[in-house]
Formats: structure tokens, C-alpha cells, sequence
């Protein structure tokens, strides 16, 4: 099992797909914890903020984002290494298919669509957790949705600090510009919850 | 034609290779010199274009096996152009 993981991680480092991994992580993870900040926003602004519904809305929205994040990024990148393997095989002439490279393209692939899928589903479950806490009467209320808020903002901001870590920017002001982001979107949404077609 | 068949053991061959650009020479290196009967190997870079490297592969050792060495190197994608020279010694009975 051990040789496998090694051998996965040889084949990821081989096709270099460690900065593309990075992407996927950060955007879908921000397309997430976005998507849950406007579903419990939106929810509280029309008064419609029952932890069933937004649990509800929540998992839904969790779950076609991880479909779509997984099959999209498999497709796209099994058909952009497709065509990197196929000019290489015409480069080299020769076949390549038992070689690293096939296996690597594979990997790459896999990896991609697993960051892809995973990320926006860990991102939009987090901010549910308060909500399911009150669902099951283990926590009050009144918590659910500031804790929510917190969750997604916190979210936001580390992934701002990651990306400002890779950019080796100041890490406070990369996390404190994607926060603004979160915030700008916060009160847009609640204003327009405010008119309340009725 | 009559040959004489007395076993022989390879002890050097120098190759020339065509590879994409990764894994690197040194991978490629250490992935060569990890086989049986080997015990040095020699890398060095000829030429190089947009998708491949043409590079010189010297192989020292004991017992080379050139189907080993082959197959070891078309895992990696590369592919032998032509062997350039090899050593042979007499087996040792």
C-alpha cells in the first residue's frame, strides 16, 4: 500500500499538476464556502432561515458541486494530457502508453478531479455543522447562523493566507483582501433579501 | 560461418538516448544505476529541443544487461537511438 502511495506520488510529481491542484483547491473552495454564504444569507434575509432548509439547500448545493467539480476537472484535464501525451509521442515516435508518462497523465487526472470535487463540498459542509448542532437541539438557535458566518469568513480568509503564502505576499493582507470579498458579497445579499417580493 | 560461443559479460556500453524532458538525467541515472551488474552510470546532455533531449548514456559494471537497461529506460519514455560502444570481457569460470 505504502509502495503504491509512493509510486501515485512519483507519477503526480511527474506530470507537475501541483500547481493546477493549488487552483482548483483555492477556487472551488471559495465557490463553496461563496455558495453557502449566499444560501444562509439569503435564507435569514427572507426569513426563511430553518436549519432544515438550509441543511436542506446546503447538501444539495454540496453535493452537485462536488459532482460537477469531479467529472469537470477529470474531462478537462484527461483531455488536455491527452493531447500533451499524444505530442510527446509524436516527438519521441514511439508509442509511450506502458511508460510513466501514460500512468502520470492518468494520475494527474485523477488528482485534479478528486481536488476539484472534494474541495467545494468540505468548504459548503462546514458552515451546515451549526445548523445540524441546532437541528439535533445539541446547540441553541441563536448560535447557528453568526457561527455559520464566522465558519465562512474564517474559511475565506485562510484561503485568502494560503494564497498569499504561495505568492510569499504578506500573508494578513492576501487573507484580509478574499475576507473583503466575502464581506462585499455578505452585504449585497442581505440587502437584496431585504425586498422581499411578496 | 563458425562462431565461438564463450560466455561473456558486458562491462561497458555507451548508448545514445532520446528522452522527453522529465524525469530529469539525474532521475534517469538513479534509476539505471539501482540495476543488477551495474555499477556506474554517466549522463550527459547532447542536444535538446522543445519536447526532448538527446543524451549520452555511459554504463559501467560487472554484468550489463542490455535488455534490463532497455526496459528501464522505456519505462521512463526514453528511447535507444544506438548502442556507441561496448566493452565485453570473458565470463569467469
Amino acid at each position: 500500500m505504502l509502495a503504491r502511495i509512493k509510486r501515485f506520488r512519483e507519477y503526480l510529481r511527474l506530470s507537475g499538476v501541483a500547481g493546477i491542484s493549488r487552483r482548483y483547491f483555492v477556487l472551488n473552495s471559495f465557490d463553496g464556502a461563496m455558495t453557502m454564504l449566499g444560501i444562509i444569507l439569503g435564507a435569514s434575509a427572507t426569513g426563511h432561515a430553518d436549519p432544515k432548509f438550509v441543511i436542506g439547500a446546503g447538501l444539495g448545493a454540496s453535493f452537485a458541486m462536488g459532482v460537477s467539480g469531479f467529472s469537470g476537472a477529470y474531462l478537462t484535464e484527461r483531455a488536455e494530457r491527452k493531447g500533451r501525451l499524444r505530442r510527446l509521442r509524436r516527438a519521441m515516435l514511439s508509442d509511450l502508453r506502458s511508460t510513466v508518462h501514460a500512468k502520470a497523465s492518468f494520475a494527474a487526472s485523477i488528482w485534479a478531479a478528486l481536488i476539484d470535487g472534494t474541495s467545494p463540498a468540505i468548504a459548503a459542509a462546514m458552515p451546515m455543522i451549526p445548523y445540524a448542532l441546532t437541528l439535533f437541539q445539541i446547540a441553541p438557535s441563536w448560535l447557528a447562523f453568526p457561527v455559520s458566518m464566522l465558519s465562512i469568513l474564517a474559511t475565506l480568509f485562510v484561503l485568502g493566507a494560503f494564497l498569499g503564502k504561495i505568492s510569499r505576499e504578506n500573508v494578513l493582507m492576501a487573507g484580509l483582501r478574499m475576507l473583503a470579498v466575502g464581506l462585499v458579497t455578505a452585504v449585497i445579499v442581505w440587502a437584496f433579501g431585504g425586498f422581499r417580493i411578496g | 560461418m563458425e562462431y565461438c560461443l564463450v560466455a561473456t559479460q558486458i562491462r561497458k556500453i555507451l548508448l545514445d538516448v532520446l528522452k522527453p524532458h522529465e524525469p530529469p538525467i539525474h532521475e534517469l541515472a538513479s534509476k539505471l544505476g539501482s540495476l543488477p551488474g551495474i555499477s556506474e552510470v554517466s549522463i550527459s546532455l547532447a542536444e535538446i529541443d522543445q519536447s526532448t533531449e538527446s543524451i549520452k548514456v555511459s554504463i559501467d559494471g560487472t554484468d550489463i544487461s542490455i535488455d534490463t537497461v532497455r526496459k528501464s529506460l522505456e519505462e521512463l519514455g526514453a528511447v535507444i537511438h544506438s548502442i556507441d560502444q561496448v566493452s565485453v570481457a570473458k565470463r569467469a569460470k
